[in-house]
């Protein structure tokens, strides 16, 4: 096990910059997962540490030591790809054992680790198979395995489950969790699905066309997000924003509509961006009322899409009230859980109290 | 899907007569050979005769045409052997490396392909008489294997382009050496792929004409030669024609028979998918 520290990392495809000083401390056997939308080079950082894409500029640490020039298979570095990955001509027990067989490990210490993987992820009894005879579920955790068996200093893994079906998913979700609660080796996962990341993560890494936006606890990200770009890609159904202008200690949407400000933000006046989480919202007779065009139960919560004054918003309410499309519902934001960002920057406008610079 | 009994009926009758118009010279080839050349050239064909294996036991035993068989099989064996490791080692470096350089490798593979024989075995003969190696098994064997590289090389290729690039990633992190990720990933998932290249480059360096016909004489002579210079004149001779040309399908036919899984396999569904 040990540290992970990207310093500066750049990384561009000849003319083309794709990844412009990225920073990110990872402590010994951290969960940290690096999300972001589809193209914005979160696989390029995750084979940057492993070392099969060379890094333009910066340094790679893994523990005290520069890996940059250390090609992959000393960097003592596991990874589980999104399609496994699987050797398809060996056994799922050959595929476990290969990165051993390679180093001439010995057989019977082979033999010994290859059972304990096979253990702890239960694939004993497929230890014989051949990939192609195996479920993805199954295939999922021979990759898995495949990483266990070299007890590495670090797992990768890029994107592992999104070749899986939903409910498979939410399964080898808490599979992997525990495993890392079991064997706590450093862990750094690609995914480009905020729920995956916001389940499993000790921290998370918000990334944009090769930047980074936000780095933190999943509750951080969710409770003070740092901009309008990561406020609106955690949480689901995503956050509501409503454009205008502060004044007088209230908000006022471009069409109208006055919104409270929460404590601490009375002075505040100019342009901005006023958010609210769907489950911030609640059924308040002095509130104000949106028209409601669409009522969608989920089961535990009820969905209420709908207009405030011209701009949409989505509500998500425990209670499922008594309103069906065309009528309007009156509303009140919890004034604790406001976000404001800057209309122009996108930045987060912090409460002067909690004292978080953004 | 199943395709439906209306639709496998129409190709499989296509298919029959496909087999039946290629496979009728064989079968009169087969005929001919078991016959005594006057009924073998009777008009009308005479369909009631007496079969003699006569002619077989006389090609390859009282003419010698063993001799021809082995060096046909001596060739064959060293040209499949090195066209084929050659082959698939350039054709996965050109696999994997995605350069213009590559690219333009690969064409003028093609484009040498559409040269004609003739073109290519008047040089060869030039080459080899300058070295003083006509009627040797290594000229016959380097010739083959330059004529059939390019074809080994993009049908090699083909199927090594299958191969997912995430399997050379966990090849990496497994600890490979780029020779090792050739011989012990990307090799054995082509497997199938590969038989059916052996099978090509060695129909090809089995049945090989021209190029006998400049580089070899009496002493590395192969079948092919050695079948059509015999009795065109006379057709009391082509009952011993037609016995050694059916002669010489069997090894072949042994080798698919063998093969058979493989290359259905090969041939089908591409090397790789599982
Ligand atoms: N070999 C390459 N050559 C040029 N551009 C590339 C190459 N690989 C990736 N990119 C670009 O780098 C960016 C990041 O890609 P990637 O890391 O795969 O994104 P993600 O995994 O977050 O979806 C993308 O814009 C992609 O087009
Ligand atoms: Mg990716």
């Amino acid at each position: 096990m040990a540290s992970v520290t990207i310093r500066n990392v750049q990384k561009s495809y000849g003319a083309l910059s794709v990844m412009k000083g990225v920073d990110i401390e990872i402590a010994d056997g951290e969960f940290v997962i690096l999300v972001g939308p589809s193209g914005c080079g979160k696989s390029t950082l995750l084979r940057m540490i492993a070392g099969l894409e060379d890094i333009t500029d910066g340094d790679v640490l893994i523990g005290a030591t520069v890996v940059n020039d250390i090609e992959p298979k000393a960097r003592n570095i596991a990874m589980v790809f999104q399609n496994y990955a699987l050797y398809p001509h060996m056994t799922v027990r050959e595929n476990m054992a290969f990165a051993l067989t390679l180093n001439r490990t010995d057989k019977a210490e082979i033999a010994r680790r290859v059972d304990r993987a096979a253990e702890i992820l239960s694939l004993g009894a497929l230890l014989d198979r051949y990939p192609k005879q195996l479920s993805g579920g199954q295939r999922q955790r021979v990759a898995m395995g495949r990483a266990i068996v070299r007890d590495p200093q670090v797992f990768l893994f890029d994107e592992p489950l999104s070749n899986l079906d939903a409910k498979l998913r939410v399964q080898m979700r808490t599979e992997i969790k525990e495993l890392h609660q079991r064997l706590k080796t450093t862990t750094i996962y690609v995914t480009h699905d905020q729920i995956e990341a916001m389940t499993m993560a000790d921290r998370i890494v918000v990334m944009k066309e090769g930047g980074i936006e936000q780095i933190g606890t999943p509750l951080d990200l969710y409770d003070r997000p740092a901009n309008l770009f990561v406020a609106g890609f955690i949480g689901s159904p995503g956050m509501n924003f409503f454009e205008g202008e502060a004044k007088g200690g209230q908000f006022v949407t471009t069409d109208g509509t006055v919104l409270p400000l929460p404590e601490g933000h009375q002075t505040l006046s100019g342009k901005i961006v006023y958010g609210i989480r769907p489950e911030h919202l609640t059924v308040d007779d002095v509130g104000v009322a949106i028209d409601v065009h669409v009522v969608e139960p989920t089961g535990p919560e009820t969905q209420i899409f709908g207009k405030l004054g011209g701009q949409p918003i989505v509500v998500a309410l425990r209670e499922g009230p008594a309103v069906v499309p065309g009528e309007t519902l009156s509303l009140t934001p919890r004034l604790d859980r406001i976000h404001l960002f800057d209309a122009t920057s996108g930045r987060r406008l912090e409460v002067t109290t909690l004292g978080r610079a953004a | 899907m199943r395709p439906s009994l209306m639709k496998q009926v129409p190709l499989f009758i296509v298919l029959l007569l496909f087999c039946i118009v290629n496979l009728t010279p064989v079968a009169w080839g087969f005929l001919t050979s078991i016959r005594q050349p006057v009924d073998a050239f009777a008009v009308p064909p005479k369909l009631i005769f007496e079969p003699t294996f006569q002619f077989h036991w006389e090609i390859w035993v009282d003419k010698g045409f063993w001799r021809f068989l082995i060096n046909t099989a001596i060739v064959s064996i060293f040209a499949v052997t090195i066209s084929v490791s050659i082959g698939s080692m350039a054709a996965y470096a050109l696999s994997r490396l995605q350069s213009k350089a590559a690219n333009g490798l690969l064409f003028s593979l093609l484009a040498m392909r559409t040269f004609p024989h003739i073109l290519l075995a008047i040089p060869f003969f030039v080459i080899a008489q300058a070295l003083d190696m006509i009627d040797t098994y290594p000229a016959m064997v380097m010739a083959i294997v330059a004529l059939n590289q390019p074809f080994t090389i993009w049908l090699m290729r083909s199927f090594f382009a299958e191969v997912p690039g995430e399997l050379y990633d966990s090849a990496v992190m497994d600890g490979c050496t780029p020779w090792q990720t050739f011989r012990r990933v990307a090799l054995p998932i082509v497997k199938p792929g590969l038989w059916v290249t052996v099978l090509f480059s060695l129909l090809l360096a089995y049945n090989e004409f021209l190029l006998a016909l400049v580089l070899t004489r009496q002493g590395t002579k192969t079948m092919p030669v050695a079948i059509a210079e015999y009795g065109a004149e006379d057709i009391t001779y082509w009952s011993l024609s037609a016995a050694a040309a059916i002669g010489i399908m069997l090894p072949i036919l042994i080798f698919m028979l063998f093969m058979q899984r493989h290359l259905v396999r090969g041939m089908a569904a591409g090397a790789v998918k599982g």
